[in-house]
């Protein structure tokens, strides 16, 4: 299932709302939704204000491999390697004043395997998350 | 237009507490709507800030640096007391566990009872 769209970050609660869609009709356990919501939204908000630096075209897929969920994104900005996004600081307010690197480590923390591609285009974002699909007995 | 709303009301105790109640999603699309609201009241005067997060249905990363901006607006004076100012109430299951998984659950007490919540600042 996939959904390609312009998106700003208007629409990321609609870009949301449909990986939960698919992730349904995929048969992914509602124990993973907000795992699933969660890094599409942190993925999708990085390519907005990272990648594109606003508005661009997105494309959004998700596909199942047995028990697997595997979450698809590409896009047609600048390259862009995740390996080489800024470190994680959690240093406490008070101690830093623009925090940053949370979006990248969320994304890490929630699913299992994380693979950036270049493409003649752009870039693929490939998200899996291991046993999450009801696979026929 | 922005899907989240922000009401504001104030406890007059030993304290003037000011409660924010955010209804909808805390986003990278509506996290400057939380930062200017909580500008706003202190700007106004208020010292000690409670952020109700009952109605939020999403939390985000750029939700979380949007209370780290909130938290850094709290005693100017002393940097040291900026997290003591700031309390969370009742976040969802998805939303705690953003706020565990970046730490901010070590720095911002988490309370799921409002009087809780005025009385720890």
């Amino acid at each position: 299932m996939s959904l390609k769209l312009r998106a700003g970050l208007e629409q990321l609660s609609q870009i949301r709302e449909y990986a939960i869609e698919s992730a349904t009709a995929l048969g992914v356990v509602p124990s993973a939704f907000d795992d699933v919501r969660l890094a599409v939204d942190e993925a999708v908000t990085n390519i907005i204000t990272h990648g594109y630096g606003g508005p661009g075209d997105i494309e959004l897929d998700l596909t199942t491999k047995g028990p697997d969920l595997i979450v698809r994104l590409r896009d047609q900005a600048p390259p862009f390697d995740l390996a080489f996004a800024p470190p994680t600081d959690l240093s406490p307010p008070g101690e830093r004043d623009n925090p940053g690197g949370f979006g990248v480590f969320l994304m890490q923390s929630v699913m299992d395997n994380i693979a950036h591609q270049a493409t003649k285009t752009g870039n693929e974002l490939t998200m899996i998350k291991l046993n999450v699909v009801r696979v026929p007995p | 237009m922005s899907d989240l709303q922000i009401g504001v009301s104030r406890e007059e105790g030993d304290k003037a507490v000011t409660i924010m109640r955010l209804m909808g999603s805390l986003d990278a699309n509506t996290q400057s709507t939380l930062e200017d609201k909580a500008r706003e009241a202190v700007d106004s005067g208020a010292k000690y800030l409670i952020l109700d997060m009952s109605g939020v249905d999403y939390l985000g990363s750029a939700g979380m640096r949007a209370i780290h901006a909130v938290t850094n607006l709290l005693s100017p004076d002393d940097p040291s007391m900026r997290s003591a100012c700031l309390k969370v109430l009742n976040p969802s299951p998805a939303a705690a566990k953003v706020f565990k998984t970046l730490g901010f659950d070590a720095f911002i007490d988490v309370h799921d009872n409002i009087n809780e919540a005025i009385a720890a600042l």
